[in-house]
């Protein structure tokens, strides 16, 4: 134990003195968060608040542009205006307006939308009980018109398009059942009721999110960012951490620690133990700025009241999890060329595939597969269950299992590295 | 020469590194006496680094028995480290760490506690001429200031047998002449040394006792006076050490 502290303090002095990679391990990850929620936040508002700014001319005020325009409100995903610049719209005035960029899609109902659809419907359904077994005349399509910025996502054009085919064919449908009732009691003795009355939806599609506790919850740009780039940040501490150790063995210092009492677990363990406390100022600072500093930018307050607990058992696995991986880069690694480049793709990678940078669901199925892989993506689960889900410390337990297992992996591999040079070099 | 006297005792040790044929040491035998100052002489390549790593318990011998200090270096490595001492030759220090910051760490390590680690560390810093630079940063140093720091870490903890590996290189000659007395005195005050240097005068003033290893193989060992005996010669020690291990140039 007194080896281990001796050797805890060596690894604290040299951490301390060293301004730089202080400033590299604390002031880029909360410069880094800061920024990539301020850009990341539109996106989750956009998401969250009705953001995707949608203007729509509806020329028609009957059954059908209604029943599209309260949908398209109702699905939370646009938020929906009727002017430009304080002006009604025009069919040009729209165009300029998604062309310059004001808004992400512009709808177009054109005057006399449902009248024309009941025309076309009363024509059909005389034309069907006159007796005549003449051909239905060809349709005339009715044409609501969308213009769209390309950098709208497809999925939000799909939301649109299904929405607005869905009630166009219900606005018909009830059309042709009105008609369909009109010409029976026309044709038969016995008045029916309006067959309108049988058009009630069968199926129901209902769709909720699963969450533990509050329900419905989806994450803002705080809840992902401070949870992802924490992790990002203490993974990236496989560089100096890795950097350091390989100092030690150019300069002869471990070589020279090996010839003292003690092992190379000892010596790793004290490094486990001060870089563990680094990592929990990582998480400490950029929560703080999650819930303190946040607002004052305009972004969303972190809120972790009563969560503290299961963030810090997470925060600490995932601790765990990095301080291995640089423990087994250090070890593998001769050079600090070698311990850079491969430490510092690596974790871009580990990051990219755990969904830091892209949340998994955004992903192809084909990596999502893979993303499951990744330490990072399970420390990021076991945030978001907290943050997002409001998840007890037991739920989120495994996650923090996975991550200290990982990281027992690495030092395994490592001290089995060590041995194996020791006796084969 | 009774076994009881030996401070460290090889028997047949070879070390071969993986990937290669020929041995780094090939059964090696070698006997040194406690109390003695032990120059492993030899060019570059001859298996001196490797030698003194395996003492030192860095690598692990293909084959061989050795006991340090009446320890098995197989089975009570612990013991053994607690009563070696080790100056590398490269400058294995905390270049961010006080001259006292880094002696604290080293000392502690061995055991040193309080006044002791103190006193100790006041006493080493004096001898060496550091005193003064106790609260500066390693890395202002000069190149002589950290070869004596250099040492000192390896003598804090007093240690009965003293491994330096060529500890005067790139000195000037005040701080080699430093080194060159205080060694002799450590040497006096009971510590057995075994010292690698490519300086062939300063191993001939030093030395109680030498072998000269090549290619893995020692190819001669005793007393100045021994070898020179043996090899038939009155010159200096660098002829003889030129005509046993040839002219050519190595790697």
């Amino acid at each position: 134990m007194r080896i281990l502290f001796r050797l805890a303090y060596k690894d604290y002095l040299v951490i301390v003195r060293d301004r730089g990679g202080l400033a590299m391990l604390f002031l880029m990850p909360l410069a880094l968060v800061l920024i990539m929620t301020s850009l990341q936040d539109t996106t989750f508002r956009a998401i969250n608040e009705s953001g995707i700014k949608l203007v729509i001319l509806n020329g028609d005020q009957d059954s059908l542009g209604t029943a599209i325009e309260q949908e398209i409100i109702r699905s939370n995903f646009f938020n929906v205006r009727h002017e430009i610049d304080n002006k009604p719209p025009t069919e040009k005035t729209i165009r300029d307006a998604v062309a310059t960029g004001k808004f992400q899609i512009g709808m177009i109902i054109p005057a006399g939308a449902t009248q024309h659809i009941r025309d076309q419907v009363k024509n059909n359904v005389a034309s069907l009980f006159s007796g005549d077994s003449v051909e239905l005349p060809p349709a005339d399509s009715l044409i609501i018109r969308m213009y769209v910025d390309p950098a709208t996502k497809n999925s939000m054009r799909s939301t649109l398009q299904g929405s607005i085919r869905e009630f166009a064919a219900r606005v018909e449908s009830q059309i042709i059942l009105n008609e369909l009732t009109r010409e029976i009691n026309n044709h038969l003795m016995v008045p029916v009721a309006n067959l309108n009355r049988m058009n009630r939806e069968t199926v129901i599609y209902k769709e909720e999110y699963v969450a533990r506790g509050d329900k419905n919850a989806i994450p803002n740009s705080a809840q992902h960012n401070v949870p992802a780039w924490t992790l990002f940040a203490m993974f990236f501490i496989v560089i100096p951490f890795a950097s350091a150790m390989i100092k030690e063995k150019e300069d002869g210092s471990l070589s020279r620690l090996l010839t003292m009492p003690g092992s190379y677990a000892t010596i790793m363990f004290s490094k486990i133990l001060v870089y563990l406390v680094v990592c929990y100022l990582q998480f400490i600072s950029i929560m703080m700025m999650g819930v303190y500093l946040f607002p004052l930018f305009g972004l969303p307050a972190l809120e972790i009241a009563g969560k503290m607990t299961s963030l810090t058992v997470i925060a600490f696995a995932a601790a765990l999890a990095a301080i291995g991986y640089g423990i087994s880069v250090g070890t593998i690694a001769r050079t600090h060329q070698q311990a850079a480049i491969f430490g510092s793709i690596s974790v871009v990678i580990l990051a990219a595939v755990g969904g830091i940078w892209v949340p998994v669901f955004m992903m192809p199925p084909f990596f999502r597969v893979f993303s499951s892989a990744s330490p990072m993506n399970w420390g990021l689960n076991g945030f978001y269950d907290i943050l997002v889900r409001n998840a007890s410390l037991t739920d989120v337990l495994p996650y923090g299992i996975w991550l200290i297992l990982f990281s027992l992996f690495c030092v395994l591999i490592s001290l089995y590295y060590h041995k194996f040079r020791k006796e084969f070099a | 020469m009774s076994q009881t006297m030996q401070s460290i005792d090889i028997k047949n040790l070879t070390k071969y590194y993986r990937g290669n044929e020929k041995p780094a040491i090939d059964r090696v035998t070698l006997g040194i006496t406690e109390g003695h100052i032990f120059g492993l002489l030899g060019p570059n390549g001859a298996g001196k680094t490797t030698m003194i790593r395996i003492l030192c318990g860095l690598l692990t011998p293909t084959e061989g028995q050795i006991t340090i200090g009446g320890y098995s270096l197989k089975s009570e490595l612990a013991e053994i480290r607690k009563i070696i001492g080790v100056v590398p030759q490269e400058i294995a220090l905390y270049q961010s760490l006080t001259a006292h910051e880094n002696l604290a760490v080293y000392g502690g390590i061995y055991g040193l506690r309080g006044a002791r680690l103190t006193d100790r560390i006041d006493e080493q810093l004096q001898k060496f001429g550091l005193e003064k630079s106790r609260n500066v940063q390693v890395g202002r140093f000069s190149g002589g200031m950290k070869r004596r720091l250099n040492l000192i870490v390896g003598l804090m903890h007093n240690p009965r047998i003293l491994f330096l590996d060529e500890p005067t290189v790139g000195v000037d000659v005040q701080s080699k002449n430093v080194i060159i007395e205080s060694l002799k005195d450590i040497n006096q005050a009971g510590t057995t040394i075994i010292y690698t240097s490519h300086y062939l005068e300063e191993a001939e003033v030093l030395c109680t006792s030498l072998a000269i290893i090549d290619e893995g193989r020692i190819i001669t060992q005793g007393s100045l006076d021994e070898i020179k005996k043996e090899n038939n010669s009155t010159a200096k020690l660098e002829d003889i050490f030129l005509q046993l291990t040839g002219k050519s140039l190595r790697d």
